[in-house]
């Protein structure tokens, strides 16, 4: 189901999102996956994140597919030229991977292989474009392609950038090069996200909020140290210092926080980094989803 | 402390670059001295302890070279660039104590010089002008003779200037050096008296006329034929010769030039207390040097300004004194010498001896009946292209031609007229051989450079208390001990002495207009540095990634080129490491230390022209250590040097650590504030520390 | 200008193991001016490996030549190289390719040539321009977005620069992209920031074999 078929529903989307295992075993993600499901619309399929090498996101999408888990296959230009990334375009389809999300991608320095050669041979906006142009029945040097491309495209932005300008031109581009959803960075002040939504009122895409959950204090400072456009505000790295439970706080905290940004936007995207089954609880607390012990209905709304 | 401790590794030469000296523009001491004295070449060997060096550079175009640093007027230290900074070098002062120091060496150097030439010379006068001329024609093989009709040989230096100022061993050393070329030296001979102009030019192949002033000029007032009224050089001849002229109880000098203050210091010697000039000028205008009239002064003769002499009152044979009429200008709108007096305004200066020195001329008697023409006026008639007078063969010198000056220019004369000499006898075109290069100056320093300048007071001169000098006529002034002459010394900025860009090398990359303190380099397609700003620190030389830079004044490759010179043979069995120790020669003067036998010092003007090919070299030719002596920023001659050096020793100790030396051999120790401590000590710590590591 | 590096001693002396008699060429163009390969350095570099040769026991003897130019022909000409096993060039690879095809005997690169740049302040190289072949400075205020964004992007910046804005890829530089928009928001020329930049053509650059240029009207 492509995502912006339920958008265009008028649902409220929501997104998990899972990173494949360095190796070959697939198992425990899949049974992972399948505790979000219920809780969730699709689920991102991380390719290769933060630079580091895993099991190829392509594959993982091929065998949720198989699992009827809907995934939304991301697809970075960091590892792949023109050509490669193409034919994958292609084979995602015959696969029959219906969502694919379209990032740069973190650079190979932050990961485990800082030798390697990096690719990048075209950036993220001339990768919508080229996906967009397969959709038309074309390669991106006018080659005729059999079969029919139809592909939801998403990309991603940084609510939260000093300068944010830059981030809002390239928005601009994405949308114009056929990004049809996208999903931000983590955002923690419902603030701040305001005025991002405000800026980017000129342009029309269905945007989902960022949720990193939380598991710690000293996890909240990290990432305000080492995280691009990720910022905790301290009140909340206190709460989740003077917490009992941190899993119950991180829960309270990430459904307050959709609570307070779900009315300006179009979905959100959680990452729950490993706390997958968390996701139901989240939800549930920000009036999304009904916890199963009741079993009747999958999702509210 | 002494010099012999410090002789050992200096390969700092003068002579380097001496050609490319020779062609860069003078430094201002330099251009002002008549002989064009290297003053910043031999003031920086002094620097470095190399007296003798010194003396040969100083020696090499001054034959009157102690004397001139007893008594010369010093134009060098007039336009020295240090007058801006702060106060000028005391050029003259290290000059007398280089030569000092240098006497024994000068000594045993004296030799004859063969007679290579056929020719024979005559010389009438013995003074700067006729002694410079014969050295230097002795020098060039010819036979040469001098007359004189004093019974000592050195003209005015011995005749008359008094003693007190001039130390007649100082004048002995310098006629020693020119007599012991081979010279003739006829003494008590007066030309045309017991012989005659025409017996010379028979028996020589060229005569050099050196005759000087000898005579004074007398006033034409009422009273000057009293016995006690006296001319100046006859009076200061007497008391050259120490015969003791007689005077009253109360001089009067007339006159107000230098020969007057020796007059009247003189007249203080013989006993008098009440010794008093009078003179036409107003103090500003008074001819004699600001420091002779002070120097007076201090010896308490008085100065009685503008008031001109018009009669010497004299009673019963007796002078009584002198009557004045007050000046109303010495000058006229051109400048030149007219006086006029207020007749109305009289006055009476009360004496009972009076002395005139109002001037001198030439006692040219003996030209009569001979080929050289005088003028109207009596002057001699001498043609300025070639030193000649009318009379063919017969040339001239010195201020019977000039007029009266210095010592030194009458010996710059006297150089060009052995050149024309030597010219005529090889039968070359004189006119041609004599005309000297234009040689361009450096000008001031820029005054945003003198505020980057390091200020440092001149050392003080010591003169003996006046009363004790007025006693006798020993020397009043006191030479520099060692420690005073190496700070003065190191006051020297070197002008003219920097760098220089092989443009070849040059690739233009803007490192040493980066790293120069000062400003000095200027780099459009190649670097050429300013010599008016240059502080010739070295900073850039070092720095340079094409070896483009090198320095008028030293050698920048010299010390990894002699490197293995100078740490020598490497004994395996050595027990001691063996270090080399870079320093600035100032410091080991200063804080001199004695080194033991394992340390090899290499001294520098200062350790900001240490490269880091000169530290990697001491290891890569054996030794086992080495280490650099560095002064803090302030008390520095150079700004940003200690940091600089810092760094490029940090980077020798990286390199070396690399192949697996220990870092620790190179070393370095910061003078702080008490550098004769740390001196001391740095080579015994530095040898322990390098002991401990073992031998490389 | 040509920046390099000088290879670090080991590896040198690594090279150098089977020779004792070598000559040492640098070049007093480029690499002098980043001190690397210059006169001096040679300088340096032929002193440290002597000593080192000397403290392994092995001495060697090395002769130090600096030409203005390696990679000239007639600047190389004159140069002797009787009677050397071996030439370390202490030029960039430029110089290293040049004698390696004049003269018979191998000849070692003693440097890592590193990059077209400029100096950023003395001591502090940096690289600007990445010799793509399809220059695209106009768009980018100047700014080269090929060699100073760690990803080459064309279109503006990555999500990952830094508050301070620099480069998420922790090399301290400065993320090229906010410099571009600054750089053309002071222009007033942002709009070229708005325009999207279609996939560069790489085979300008030097993926597709050794590149040449041809002038032939000043050809002799
Ligand atoms: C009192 C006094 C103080 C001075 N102080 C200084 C000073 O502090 N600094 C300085 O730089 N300069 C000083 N001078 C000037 C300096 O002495 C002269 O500039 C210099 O001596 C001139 O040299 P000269 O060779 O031309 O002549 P002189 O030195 O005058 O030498 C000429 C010589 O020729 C001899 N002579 C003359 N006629 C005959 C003859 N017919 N036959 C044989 N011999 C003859 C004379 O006896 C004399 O010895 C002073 C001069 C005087 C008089
Ligand atoms: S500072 Fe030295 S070189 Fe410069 S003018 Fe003075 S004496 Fe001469
Ligand atoms: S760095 Fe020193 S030596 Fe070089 S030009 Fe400047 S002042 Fe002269
Ligand atoms: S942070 Fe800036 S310079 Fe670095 S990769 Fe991203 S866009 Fe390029």
């Amino acid at each position: 189901m492509k995502l912006t078929e339920l958008i265009d529903s008028g649902k409220f989307v929501v997104t998990g999102e899972v990173g494949p295992p360095k190796g070959t075993d697939l198992s425990d993600l899949v049974k992972e996956a399948k505790t979000l499901m219920p809780a969730v619309d699709a689920i991102n399929v991380t390719d290769m994140q933060s630079a580091t090498m895993y099991l190829g996101s392509l594959a993982t999408c091929h065998i949720f597919k198989e699992n009827d888990l809907e995934p939304v296959y991301q697809l970075t230009c960091r590892d792949r030229n023109r050509i490669a990334l193409q034919s994958d375009l292609l084979s995602a389809v015959t696969l029959g991977i219906e969502n694919v999300l379209i990032l740069t991608g973190d650079h190979p320095l932050m990961g485990d292989h800082p030798q390697a050669k990096p690719v990048y041979d075209v950036d993220s906006v001339q990768l919508l474009e080229i996906a967009s142009h397969l959709g038309e029945g074309e390669d991106m040097v006018g080659n005729e392609l059999n079969g029919k491309l139809d592909l939801c495209l998403g990309a991603v932005v940084r609510p939260i950038a000093e300068p944010l300008e830059p981030q809002i031109i390239k928005l601009e581009k994405k949308v114009k090069a056929g990004a049809r959803f996208i999903q931000t960075q983590g955002v923690f002040d419902a603030s701040h996200f305001e005025k991002f939504m405000n800026a980017i009122q000129h342009i029309d895409v269905p945007i989902l909020v960022g949720i990193i959950l939380l598991k710690s204090d000293r996890m909240a400072r990290f990432m305000n140290k080492n995280v691009a456009g990720v910022e905790v505000p301290e009140p909340l790295v206190e709460e989740m210092a003077n917490a009992k439970s941190k899993a119950k706080t991180s829960v309270q905290i990430a459904g307050r926080l959709i609570n307070e940004m779900k009315d300006m936007c179009q979905g959100v995207h959680i990452m729950s980094l490993g706390w997958e089954k968390r996701v139901p609880e989240v939800l549930a607390a920000a009036g999304l989803y009904e916890l199963p012990k009741k079993k009747k209905k999958k999702k509210v709304e | 402390m002494g010099t012999e401790k410090r002789e050992a590794h200096h390969y700092t030469t003068y002579a380097y670059n001496a050609e490319i000296k020779e062609k860069r523009p003078y430094p201002p001491c330099r251009a002002a001295c008549p002989v064009n004295t290297d003053v910043q070449g031999y003031v920086g060997l002094i620097a470095q302890g190399r007296y003798e060096d010194a003396f040969e550079l100083i020696h090499a175009v001054n034959p009157i070279a102690s004397t001139c640093s007893l008594i010369c007027h010093h134009p060098c230290e007039q336009e020295c660039r240090r007058n801006d900074v702060d106060e000028p070098l005391a050029i003259r002062h290290l000059k007398r104590f280089a030569l000092e120091q240098a006497t024994e060496y000068r000594r045993k150097k004296r030799k004859p010089i063969p007679q290579t030439k056929e020719e024979s010379i005559a010389i009438i006068g013995s003074g700067p002008a006729g002694l410079t001329a014969a050295n230097d024609l002795a020098e060039l093989g010819y036979k040469v003779t001098v007359f004189e009709r004093h019974p000592t040989l050195g003209g005015m230096l011995s005749s008359a200037i008094p003693p007190y100022r001039l130390s007649r061993e100082a004048l002995q050393e310098d006629i020693d050096d020119v007599l012991a070329k081979g010279i003739e030296a006829r003494t008590n001979c007066q030309i045309g008296k017991d012989l005659t102009l025409n017996d010379l030019t028979e028996e020589y192949d060229a005569v050099l006329i050196a005759v000087g002033l000898s005579l004074s000029r007398s006033l034409p007032i009422p009273g000057v034929d009293a016995p006690d009224v006296l001319l100046a050089i006859p009076f200061l001849n007497d008391v050259a010769y120490g015969k003791q002229p007689k005077v009253g109880e109360k001089v009067l000098v007339i006159g107000g030039g230098n020969v007057a203050i020796d007059v009247a210091r003189s007249a203080r010697r013989l006993g008098c207390e009440h010794v008093e000039m009078v003179c036409l000028e107003s103090a500003e205008e008074m001819p004699a040097w600001s420091w002779e009239v002070e120097e007076a002064a201090e010896e308490a003769i008085e100065v009685h300004h503008r008031w001109g002499p018009q009669a010497i009152r004299v009673n019963d044979g007796k002078v009584e004194g002198l009557e004045v009429v007050k000046v109303k200008s010495v000058f006229d709108e051109d400048g030149r010498f007219s006086p006029v007096f207020y007749d109305d305004q009289t006055s009476f200066i009360p004496a009972d001896t009076i002395i005139i020195t109002i001037g001198q001329m030439s006692d040219l008697s003996f030209l009569e009946g001979t080929p050289v023409e005088v003028d109207e006026r009596g002057r001699l008639i001498w043609d300025r292209d070639t030193q000649m007078s009318s009379a063919d063969g017969i040339f001239t010198t010195g201020e019977v031609i000039t007029g009266p000056g210095s010592a030194i220019a009458a010996a710059a004369n006297g150089h060009r007229a052995a050149k024309a000499i030597d010219l005529y006898l090889r039968g070359e075109d004189i006119k041609l051989g004599l005309v000297a290069e234009e040689k361009e100056t450096i000008l001031a320093f820029p005054e945003e450079l003198v505020q980057k300048l390091s200020k440092q007071s001149r050392e003080k001169i010591v003169h003996l208390a006046p009363k004790i000098r007025t006693s006798n006529f020993d020397l009043f002034e006191v030479g520099y001990e060692e420690q005073a002459a190496l700070m003065e010394a190191r006051r020297c900025r070197t002008c003219g002495g920097g760098a220089i860009v092989n443009a070849a090398q040059c690739a233009a990359c803007l490192t040493c207009l980066r790293i120069c303190p000062y400003d000095a380099p200027l780099v459009t397609s190649k670097a050429q540095m300013i010599p008016e700003i240059c502080q010739v620190c070295g900073l850039c030389a070092a720095e340079c990634p094409g070896l483009a830079i090198n320095m008028v004044s030293y050698d920048a490759g010299e010390f990894r080129e002699h490197m293995s010179d100078i740490i020598g043979d490497v004994d395996p069995e050595r027990d001691a490491p063996i270090l080399v120790a870079f320093r600035c020669n100032h410091n080991a003067g200063v804080n001199g230390d004695q080194l033991p036998d394992n340390v090899r010092p290499v001294h520098m003007h200062c350790v900001s022209r240490l490269d880091v090919l000169d530290l990697l070299k001491a290891f890569e030719c054996g030794a086992d250590g080495a280490y650099v002596m560095i002064c803090d920023e302030e008390n520095g001659k150079y700004k940003n040097v200690p940091s600089r050096v810092k760094k490029r020793i940090e980077y020798v100790r990286q390199l070396i650590s690399n192949i697996g030396l220990e870092s620790e051999r190179l070393s370095y120790f910061e003078a702080g504030t008490h550098p004769d401590e740390v001196w001391r000590q740095a080579a015994r710590k530095m040898t322990e520390k390098v002991k401990a590591l073992g031998k490389d | 200008m040509i920046v390099a590096d000088q290879k670090p001693i080991n590896e040198i002396l690594g090279m150098l193991e089977r020779y004792d008699k070598v000559l040492f060429v640098g070049c007093q163009t480029c690499v002098a001016v980043c001190m690397a390969g210059g006169e001096k350095e040679t300088g340096v570099l032929a002193s440290l490996v002597r000593l080192a040769r000397q403290k392994a026991g092995q001495p060697i003897e090395i002769d130090e030549a600096a030409i203005q130019r390696q990679c000239e022909e007639e600047f190389i000409e004159p140069l002797e190289a009787d009677g050397y096993q071996a030439i370390l060039s202490l030029g960039c690879g430029v110089g290293v390719n040049k004698l390696a095809d004049h003269f018979g005997i191998p000849v070692l690169p003693g440097l890592n040539t590193g990059f077209m740049g400029h100096i950023e302040e003395h001591g502090v190289w940096a690289e600007t321009c990445a010799g793509c072949g399809d220059c695209v400075l106009h768009r980018t205020g100047g700014i080269c977005p090929v060699v100073r964004c760690a990803k080459s992007l064309m279109n503006g910046p990555c999500g990952g620069y830094t508050d301070d804005g620099l480069c998420e890829s922790g090399t301290g530089a400065p993320c090229a992209w906010i410099a571009i928009y600054k750089r053309l928001k002071e222009l007033g020329l942002l709009e070229s920031m708005t325009e999207t930049s279609p996939p560069k053509d790489w085979s300008k650059d030097r993926f597709s074999g050794p590149r040449t240029r041809v002038r032939e009207d000043v050809r002799l």
